[in-house]
């Protein structure tokens, strides 16, 4: 009887931990992002996973058709990825004529961030991964 | 210029591509509307259909950043990359080792360069092909002739014919307009060649001899894309690499003559007299 105690409280104190880790790594994103925001030349970003999706972009007449972007990127990602052996996708820049879209899948979350065409994505990379 | 031409410059372009820069290891191009314009050997024509499919995927929705000009994805294993050039897309697998400023410098100056080079040739060739209104199948290979030789100048000999029996005063047969193919120059050397022969696909010697029946074919008329044209004596290509691939051997005589170098295309039908 007093081993079973004592195994019990093995595993709650095993799990505990790691929510308070999930928890943490979340608002860790959000706080980087949220800095990302302020960098030079970006626009927004859009932070999605499979319980929540958060928004924020400067002009918010186009949070449709970003979000819509966002989607297809993640998709077109998958896509490529099979065709071509791809392994697990780091990142993905979409560069377009006036905007462009670096689009990181990490864990559960699937990440956007929007900029301008001039503005350094390998720097906003490399903040992202600070998280 | 023949949408098949145009293709046959672009495979080719993007075969040596690969020779030179091993690490990559996919290279296609597709235009806006999504239709292949060339791949290379490597690259299953299926997998390239589903690349433009997911492609499209996000052109579609990408109004929003005002069109795509390139897509870069960055995997563990391998690196894709898709850049528009003009109106075509360029798509390039590379290993996730590769050296991208060389696999960049490569690809960004000498598909452009091969894209303008063709575009100088001859404008809009991407457009879909307009009716033919001269005799002039344009194709490289000689595979291809076969097919040409047998419809190809039926409808324009006819309004030829009609317009001759009018008159009706010549009484000589009308033999087919000479058939114009294009080649890409090919170098040929070596003590015993001679300097004023070039040198075709034996098929299309053949062929151009069951037109022509009683006529016997020695010499050419070769004539660039600047304008310059010259008169050769013809021969069937003796290496075996060469045959089929639209190609023309052709002596360094010739081709400072004509002005043009290896690699270079050229017009070329038979002498028929």
């Amino acid at each position: 009887m007093v081993k079973k105690k004592k195994s019990i409280q093995e595993v709650t104190t095993v799990t505990e931990p790691i929510a308070v880790e999930e928890t943490t790594y979340e608002n860790d994103l959000r706080t980087n992002l949220e800095e990302i925001k302020n960098c030079d030349g970006v626009i927004g970003y859009i932070l999605r996973n499979s319980s929540s999706a958060s928004i924020d972009l400067k002009d918010p007449t186009r949070i449709i058709d970003f979000a819509i972007l966002s989607s297809s990127t993640f998709d077109a990602i998958r896509d490529f990825s099979e065709l071509f052996d791809l392994g697990d996708v780091n990142h993905a820049i979409v560069e377009g004529q006036k905007v462009k879209i670096l689009s990181i899948a990490i864990d559960e979350n699937k990440i956007s961030v929007f900029m301008e065409k001039n503005a350094d994505a390998e720097k906003i990379l490399k903040k992202m991964h600070m998280t | 210029m023949d949408n098949e031409v145009y293709s046959f410059a672009l495979k080719n372009t993007l075969n040596e591509i690969q020779n030179i820069c091993p690490d990559i290891k996919n290279a296609f191009m597709f235009r806006e509307d999504g239709e292949i314009i060339a791949g290379d050997k490597n690259t299953p024509e299926e997998n390239i259909v589903h690349a433009i499919d997911a492609f499209d995927g996000v052109t579609e929705k990408a109004e929003a950043i005002g069109g795509v000009e390139s897509i870069i994805l960055e995997g563990n294993k391998n690196r894709i990359s898709v850049s528009r050039m003009n109106e075509l897309y360029l798509v390039t697998v590379t290993s996730r080792k590769a050296d991208m400023n060389y696999v960049n410098t490569v690809t960004r100056v000498l598909v452009p360069t091969i894209l303008k080079l063709l575009d100088k040739i001859n404008p809009a060739p991407l457009k879909s092909a307009p009716p033919k209104l001269e005799v002039e199948p344009q194709i490289p290979i000689a595979k291809h002739v076969e097919k040409q030789l047998e419809e190809p100048i039926e409808e324009p000999r006819m309004e030829e014919r009609k317009e001759q029996k009018e008159p009706e005063v010549k009484p000589e047969p009308v033999l087919p307009e000479p058939l114009v193919n294009q080649f890409i120059v090919e170098n040929i050397g070596g003590l015993l060649v001679p300097t004023d022969t070039v040198r075709i696909d034996n098929d299309l010697l053949l062929q151009w001899q069951e037109l022509y029946q009683d006529r016997k074919i020695e010499e050419v008329e070769i004539e660039t894309f600047g304008g310059k044209s010259i008169r050769s004596k013809i021969k069937p290509i003796k290496d075996s690499k060469y045959e089929g691939k639209g190609i023309i051997q052709m002596p360094e005589k010739i081709q400072s003559t004509l002005e043009i170098k290896k690699g270079e295309l050229v017009r070329v039908k038979p002498v028929i007299e």
